[in-house]
């Protein structure tokens, strides 16, 4: 018995030391892939999720943006990209890679004729998992490759940004880049968070094939869509406006222009054109490519960002400035011998050398005397009178309505004391020495035409954000001048619109309020001009400011000749389109 | 083994008393009628059975559903390219540039010279009123 006792105990004890063995194993082995393995970042857990789990990240869909008639100038299209698996092409033909090989590329180059035979051979080549090999193929492509059901190729659905005008208002919206998804320039730039939205996720179990289970467990947060804007544009006065200024671009061989056309009353952008411009649908083929005189990437704005010497438009400034203060009225003289000479600054010649003896104020717009605007700047404001105003009107200063806009720059005694002299003054008088951008010049006559009220500019006029809508109610600016001041000055361009106006600038049963400009560049040529029109009409009530300007323009080089024709068309189309109710007799 | 039988006593084990009896009966028939462990087995196999059915009955019905949805949520991502395609179509044939486009395929062109007729003495309409949209 004591034998039997002794062995079963032997017995036990194996049993026990073989127990402890294993479990010693066992331990060891959690020690390894929970702690050891675990810190060196060898997740088990999350290994295993991976195997049946599926984390998607939902993206939101863009935000559409109108124009103001409901228009869509910017949507969203879903479109494949193809790829390839090269690795698993192998696996799959260990035996005839070859045939199978020639048979599959020949097959994608019937479908895809826009990628080479050449090219797929080379992209079956490389050793990866997935190459990429076309994208934004036709929906036709896309539908024919999936009835095709190829073998190791695979369609990836992408969204991308499509503008359906084309060109229309590009310089406006701006584009979408398709490597960052992320809005460049415009509108699309300036509202991009809103146009985003936020992406979603979803998370759930999957089967075999990768298709998420319900009995499972998951989890979905719906993206929010991006906002839709709507803007003041009206697509066909913008369209009308961009193919005039090309026509007369064209015309006139100029190097490009713009036209700014604005809702005299509540400062609203009607339209914006730009030449040269470009196809947002295909941004990158104009890389490289410049307007503004060569100065800014095509993209920008010109209305913008291209600041100017606005030249005898400028004059507008220096009259409102003196006629509120009643420091002179339309019919005040003075003797105009063709130039004029300062005591503290360089001579003034009128643009043609001609005086033209004793002229009223409202001649002096009339015959664009740069001798007449100087001399209300230097001897009847002074500085003192003349810049509070010129700040007033905004000039040099950014609306930044569509993003970081140029602010444009002119010299003051506040502002440049050691290089500012008498000289800035009286040149300014007549639009020179100061720099502006067409939207600031054409706010200038919106304040004019406005009675005196600037309003702000504005070019969105609501956003919907996911049913929360914000309209952009119009809003004034500022008060420049008085009513008084701005009605005395509005009948003083009338006068001159209509007295000093060739045919070809009347616009018949409206009467006009305008002024032009021919802008020239120190250290250039006098026949290389910036020709510019600045207006309203009808005068009576007003409803519409346009600017239009030319730069460079070789088949004629003045204002009125080159830009005064574009003027009186866009005016023209303008009356026609809204029935705008004739207020002149002829 | 004679004397380990003998040690355990089974036969001459001393009768139990009345209450740890009736513990013992309730450990062996739990019931309130008696069950064999054949008949015990086949009914719990049969139970078994039963739950398996109804899980898998209950699990298919959600897999079919899961397929069900699946197709769905395909053919709602089909609708909403279509959808897309189909608002970019209109938009494109809504703008300026192609109706202007077509026009001209129609044999239309701008008008180059335009009459217009003015009439003497008219009052000139001033409507200071009148707000142009935008």
């Amino acid at each position: 018995m004591y034998d039997q006792l002794r062995r079963a105990r032997k017995r036990q004890m194996i049993i026990f030391l073989l127990v402890v063995v294993t479990l010693g194993g066992l331990l060891g082995r959690l020690y390894y892939w929970q702690i050891a393995q675990a810190h060196s970042g060898y997740n088990l857990a999350q290994l295993a999720s991976q195997e049946h789990l599926q984390n998607q990240i939902l993206n939101a869909p863009r935000g559409i943006i109108y124009d103001a008639t409901g228009h869509i100038l910017a949507t969203n299209v879903i479109r494949d990209d193809v790829y390839i698996e090269p690795i698993q092409f192998s696996v799959d033909h260990p035996d005839s890679p070859q045939n199978a090989l020639v048979s599959l590329i020949l097959t994608l180059h019937r479908v895809l004729p826009q990628v080479s035979e050449n090219t797929l051979t080379q992209d079956f080549a490389l050793n990866q998992q997935a190459v990429l090999v076309a994208t934004r193929i036709d929906p036709a492509q896309s539908q024919q490759l999936q009835s095709l059901q190829l073998p190791d190729v695979f369609l990836e659905p992408r969204t991308w940004r499509v503008y359906p005008a084309g060109t229309l208002a590009a310089q406006i919206l701006g584009f979408v880049s398709s490597s960052t998804n992320q809005g460049v320039y415009g509108i699309e730039s300036q509202y991009n968070a809103l146009l985003a939205g936020k992406p979603g996720s979803f998370t759930a179990e999957t089967d075999l094939n990768g298709n998420p289970l319900i009995v499972g467990a998951s989890s979905e947060q719906a993206p929010v869509p991006g906002a839709n804007i709507s803007l003041t544009i009206d697509s066909a006065i913008q369209y009308m406006v961009q193919n005039d200024l090309d026509n007369a671009v064209k015309q006139l061989g100029a190097q490009g222009g713009s036209v700014t056309v604005i809702n005299a009353r509540t400062g609203a952008i009607v339209a914006m054109a730009g030449n040269p411009t470009f196809d947002p649908n295909q941004y990158g083929n104009y890389s490289g490519q410049t307007g503004c005189l060569g100065t800014e990437e095509v993209y920008f704005n010109p209305s913008l960002y291209c600041a100017y010497e606005p030249g005898s438009v400028m004059k507008a400034v220096t009259m409102a400035a003196a006629l509120d203060q009643g420091l002179i009225t339309p019919n005040t003289t003075f003797y105009d011998p063709g130039y004029i000479q300062f005591n503290d600054a360089p001579i003034v010649y009128n643009w043609n050398y001609q005086g033209y003896g004793m002229e009223t104020m409202t001649q002096v717009l009339l015959h664009s005397a740069n001798v007449g605007a100087a001399w209300v700047a230097h001897n009847i404001l002074g500085a003192q009178r003349f810049y509070p105003y010129v700040a007033a009107f905004h000039l040099g200063q950014a609306y930044n309505i569509d993003g970081a806009e140029e602010s444009g720059n002119y010299r003051t005694p506040s502002n440049s004391p050691q290089v500012w002299s008498p000289s800035d003054l009286t040149r300014q008088a007549f639009g020179q020495s100061i720099q502006v951008t067409p939207l600031q010049m054409a706010m200038v006559y919106q304040t004019i035409a406005n009675g005196g009220l600037m309003m702000r500019p504005y070019i969105v006029a609501s956003i919907d954000n996911n049913g929360q809508v914000t309209t952009t109610q119009p809003q004034v600016e500022r008060r420049v001048i008085s009513a008084k001041a701005a009605r005395e000055l509005s009948g003083m361009l009338v006068s001159a619109a209509f007295d000093g106006a060739p045919q070809s600038t009347i616009v018949p049963g409206y009467t006009v309020a305008s002024k032009t400009g021919t802008a020239t560049t120190q250290g250039i040529s006098n026949t290389q001009t910036e020709a510019s029109m600045a207006g309203f009409l009808p005068a009576s009530s007003p409803q519409f400011v346009i600017l239009v300007k030319l730069d460079r323009p070789a088949g004629s080089i003045f204002g009125i000749t080159a830009a005064g024709p574009l003027w009186q068309t866009v005016a023209q189309q303008l009356m026609w389109y809204y029935h705008v109710p004739p207020d002149a007799g002829t | 083994m004679n004397n380990l039988n003998r040690v355990s006593g089974a036969t001459n084990r001393t009768p139990l008393k009345p209450i740890l009896a009736a513990k013992r009966r309730r450990q062996l028939y739990p019931f309130f009628f008696s069950l064999g462990p054949v008949p015990l087995t086949m009914i719990s196999v049969l139970l078994i059975g039963l739950m398996a059915v109804l899980y898998l009955t209950q699990l298919g019905q959600a897999v079919t559903a899961n397929q069900s949805i699946q197709n769905m949520r395909s053919e709602q991502a089909v609708l909403q390219r279509q959808n897309q395609d189909l608002v970019n179509t209109i938009a494109n044939e809504q703008s300026p540039g192609y109706i202007a486009q077509q026009a001209k395929k129609l044999g239309l062109s701008p008008s180059q010279n335009v009459q217009i007729i003015v009439v003497k003495n008219l009052k000139p309409i001033v409507n200071d009123n009148q707000q142009i949209q935008p």
